[in-house]
């Protein structure tokens, strides 16, 4: 495989101290803490709905229990959006040492709507808090209270689109022009079927998450919170049913629009064996689900039976992602080891040969004025007998001024003297004596 | 070296808005690590004399801190990284492989501090004060506080390293880092201690000026309020200044010779007088604000809450605007330029060219011909200056060049780093790629000529 716009690596160390073990740790690492990054999102996007959702319910059936359960769920859209933006730092820092190459340049084509996720996610996050701390104060204002909702929410939807885009990006290097933007990436039928994976896998994950909180809110001494401890059981299940079902379907699609290059490695380092697993125990997981669906005492077994079927397919998914990460970056990864490799080689002699030739040069002669002219950048706009920036010291001294009237221009210039150019800076940083010796010497020019 | 495909921000240019993001980041974090210390310190007061309104009134600076801390500061702070990422992909890829570990070790205090602060927000209303619980709550703030402040000390070892990185380069090819002496760099230490009363000091105004706020019907608990952070603000004054002067000695001779430009623009040179006048005046007008509030809790008008927090606040930004400006020409002193070019690379660029290096290049401008010279010098530019300029906004080269002919902006070009514009890198290429540089640059005021 040749791609054809590929950086150099950095060249400075990958800090492993050259162990495989730490590159081992590095992997786990990345695998677990994207892991447990994207089960807050999931949570994020889904309870944050969900809250929305039945706060609407609420007002309009003039429920008390649906507008408990809306409130409910504003807690962990508290934690989930703080916890899942810091569990998303540990991601980002490994896949910037471990892939810097890849990953720069993928969102820098996407940029500037990378910056998206910083400002559009503040943006967001303050919705949110004004959407919870106002709960009580909007009561009587129901459309306005919910407006806040749907907006923050419809902002925390975007923002994968923005992450997708660049994740799909930098591991599809093959895809890389010299104008490949944000907007192509987005559109592209990988990029769409991965979303529609992960917005599905977001919901499933929810409600799953509903079945174990309403499970604990049943327990309230509040008999409104009790009544919503059910309802969040029941709308857990078939929040979780039916995203599972229809990813039954998307997965495939997300699978087989990688390029043909990676899903070969992929299969022949047998990766696939995840997938077997991951779907063997989904469907159990759905299995259990569907027994227990029209029954309103899950009880504990079975609830963590499901819960601990579903995280071996969301850790099997977690693993075969990086399988996948890897089947596509390694050629990429390693020709730009070789590209950065060649080019320190090529400086290493450079710079040796520059060290070489300026120990053989002369030092040259110089008179005072013309070393004080260079200490003090006289140099970046004059020469003695060109114009440049400035005139030539040659035509200044032209002018018949008197040292000390010299002097005193380097200071405090004065432009109209001098119409054909832009003004000069003064140039309070010049020692009195080197500008006595400077205009002696343009004196002498003429 | 390594070349990254062109992001580049029309008008407002990349320092813009990275400085955007950062001073925000500045102002909140450090409102964040302060008031996590201060806050920690007005429970202890409030439980210990079981003094019901101090301990509303510090719920609600907390709240404030809460909302500002968790949506603005910590997302300013990864924004940041996300900032550099695409503006100077180069600088943050080198911290980032020197600071990995240590910045992993930040990340699990960050979580430390997270969770303590959920907890301690979370549970207030359910641990009042008065009860055996609120004990036990009051140690999730003193956890918070000081896992904030363990998180400031290892940043700010390094933005220390930016300024001052010591030996850390043991070998130049292939570059291997020293890791020990890169985190104890010369001004990790005085910059750390300068930054923690930074933050009290800043964290105290805020508190002053949100306790003038939230007790406008409450005369007794806005002068105990008042008078409890104004001391913090006036504790934290001599260290502030013992260990800036200790910090200000780290710095090197040449960033030294900048500050005068670095503090708000260039005409400071001229003038620098000037520059110290107008640090002068935010001094004074915070100790006069700071004063009115502390000593007339009362009867102080909101100008004096708004007047001080103006003052600090602008102080703050000089400061930082200083600091980022004197390391010029480096983005890592004495190792990298600002525009991503190692200084040990220059002999190879120099030699071979800039073009030779460059992947995101078309292939019809890697040849210099007479007819794609000025596309050619465009994307030199793009390349080498485009990180401090732009082509017609802030900092516009355009205008920079303006009523210079090509042999003038050839000539000037080759002296970029000289000492009359000592913040410039060097001009990184061979003569072929200057003259296309100088050619592209002048047909900027083609049209504005006759
Ligand atoms: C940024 C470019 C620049 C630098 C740096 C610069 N000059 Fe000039 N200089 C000019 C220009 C342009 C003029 C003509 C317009 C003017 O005088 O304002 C000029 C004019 C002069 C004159 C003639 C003044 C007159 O009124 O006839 C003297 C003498 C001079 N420079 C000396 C110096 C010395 C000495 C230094 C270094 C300490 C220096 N310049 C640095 C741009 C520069
Ligand atoms: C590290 C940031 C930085 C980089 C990179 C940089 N410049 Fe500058 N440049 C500056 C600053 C700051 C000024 C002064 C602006 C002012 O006058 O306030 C300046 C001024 C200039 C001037 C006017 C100098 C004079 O004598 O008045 C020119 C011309 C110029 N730059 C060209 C370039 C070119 C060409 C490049 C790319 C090869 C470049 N710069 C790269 C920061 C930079």
């Amino acid at each position: 495989m040749q791609f054809n716009f590929i950086p150099n690596d950095l060249p400075l160390p990958i800090p492993t101290g050259g162990l495989e073990a730490v590159d081992v740790v590095l992997t786990v690492l990345l695998v677990v803490a994207w892991l447990v990054h994207i089960l807050f999102i999931n949570v994020l996007l889904g309870a944050s709905t969900g809250s929305v959702y039945f706060n609407k319910r609420g007002a309009r059936e003039n429920n008390p229990v649906f507008d408990r359960v809306a409130y409910l769920l504003t807690t962990p859209v508290t934690i989930c959006e703080n916890m899942g933006a810091l569990w998303g730092v540990a991601p980002l820092l490994l896949i910037s040492v471990m892939f810097t190459p890849l990953f720069y340049a993928a969102a820098i084509m996407n940029s500037p709507q990378w910056l998206h996720i910083i400002y559009g996610n503040i943006a967001a996050f303050l919705l949110s808090y004004l959407y919870k701390y106002t709960w009580h104060k909007l009561e009587h204002r129901k459309s306005l209270h919910l407006a806040i909702g749907t907006a923050a929410v419809a902002l925390f939807l975007t923002l994968p689109l923005v992450f997708m885009a660049t994740v799909q990006l930098y591991m599809t290097p093959t895809t890389w022009t010299l104008n490949t933007h944000f907007w192509d990436a987005l559109f592209r039928a990988d990029t769409f079927f991965r979303l529609v994976h992960f917005y599905l896998a977001s919901f499933a994950v929810t409600g799953l998450f509903m079945m174990i909180y309403g499970t604990a809110k049943r327990k309230s001494d509040d008999e409104v919170t009790r009544q919503a401890g059910d309802v969040l059981v029941n709308t857990g299940k078939s929040w979780f049913l039916l995203p599972t079902v229809l990813n039954l379907f998307a997965g495939p699609l997300v699978l087989f629009h990688f390029p043909s290059y990676g899903i070969e490695n992929f299969f022949n380092a047998g990766w696939y064996w995840l997938i077997i697993l991951g779907v063997v125990s989904i469907l159990g997981a759905a299995y259990l689900t569907i027994k227990d669906f029209f029954n309103p005492d899950l009880s504990k077994g079975k609830l963590w039976s499901i819960v601990g079927l579903a995280f071996i397919t969301v850790l099997s998914m977690a693993t075969l992602r990086h399988g996948m990460r890897l089947s596509l970056t390694s050629e990429a990864m390693a020709q730009s080891k070789a590209q950065s490799d060649d080019f320190v080689a090529r400086s290493k002699a450079a710079s040796e040969e520059a060290k070489n030739a300026q120990k053989a040069a002369a030092v040259a002669t110089l008179s005072p004025a013309e070393v004080a002219l260079e200490k003090n950048g006289c140099l970046a706009c004059h020469s003695a007998d060109q114009k440049l920036v400035g005139p030539a010291y040659k035509d200044v001294a032209q002018k018949g001024y008197s040292d000390e009237q010299i002097v005193a221009l380097i200071y405090a210039p004065k432009p109209e003297n001098w119409p054909d150019f832009i003004p000069m800076p003064p140039q309070p940083q010049l020692p009195k004596e080197d500008a006595a010796i400077i205009a002696k010497w343009i004196n002498g020019l003429k | 070296m390594f070349d990254f495909p062109i992001f580049s921000m029309p008008l407002f240019g990349h320092r813009f808005i990275f400085a955007f993001d950062a001073i925000v980041h500045v102002f909140v974090s450090h409102a964040a690590v302060g008031g996590s210390i201060v806050l920690a310190f007005a429970q202890y007061f409030a439980i210990k004399n079981n003094d019901k309104k101090f301990d509303e009134l510090t719920y609600k600076v907390l709240f404030t801190l809460f909302i500002l801390a968790t949506a603005v500061g910590a997302l300013t702070g990864i924004g940041i990284w996300v900032h550099v990422n695409i503006i100077n992909p180069a600088a943050i890829g080198a911290l980032l492989r020197v600071f990995f570990w240590k910045w992993f070790v930040e990340w699990i205090v960050f979580n430390v501090e997270m969770i303590l602060l959920l907890m301690f927000f979370l549970t207030w209303k359910s641990k009042p004060i008065g009860t055996p619980a609120k004990a036990g709550h009051f140690k999730l703030v003193v956890g918070y506080a000081v896992a904030s402040w363990l998180t400031m000390a290892i940043i700010t070892a390094i933005l220390g390293f930016q300024m001052t990185p010591g030996n850390w380069l043991a070998s130049e090819f292939p570059a291997k880092p020293d890791y020990v002496a890169s985190l104890m760099n010369p001004s990790w230490i005085p910059s750390l201690g300068f930054r923690t009363f930074f933050a009290i000091l800043w964290a105290s105004a805020g508190a002053m000026v949100l306790t003038w706020f939230f007790t406008k019907d409450d005369a007794e608990t806005r002068q105990k309020g008042i008078r409890f952070f104004g001391k913090f603000l006036y504790a934290s004054v001599i260290p502030l200044l013992v260990f800036g002067y200790w910090y200000y000695l780290q710095f090197p001779q040449a960033a030294k010779d900048l500050f005068s430009v670095g503090a708000v623009t260039r005409r400071f040179a001229v003038d620098p007088q000037l520059a110290v006048q107008i640090t002068l005046g935010l001094v004074a007008l915070a100790v006069v604000s700071s004063a009115y509030l502390f000593f007339r809790p009362t009867k102080a008008p909101m100008l004096a809450a708004i007047g001080l927090l103006v003052a600090s606040g602008t102080l703050i930004g000089e400061f930082e605007r200083v600091r980022e400006f004197v390391r010029k020409p480096y983005i890592i002193y004495g190792y990298m330029y600002a525009n991503g070019i190692r200084v040990q690379d220059m002999p190879l660029i120099n030699k071979e060219g800039y073009l030779k290096q460059a992947v995101f290049l078309p292939d019809e401008l890697r040849k210099i011909t007479p007819e794609n010279k000025v596309k050619v010098g465009e994307q030199l530019y793009l390349f080498e200056c485009r990180y401090c300029h732009t082509v017609n906004g802030i900092n516009s080269v355009k205008t920079r060049v303006k009523g210079w002919d090509e042999a003038t902006i050839y000539h000037r070009i080759g002296q970029l780093n000289s000492p009359a514009t000592p913040y410039m890198p060097p001009f990184a290429g061979t003569d072929e790629e200057r003259a296309a540089l100088a050619a592209y640059l002048v047909t900027l005021n083609a049209d504005s000529k006759h």
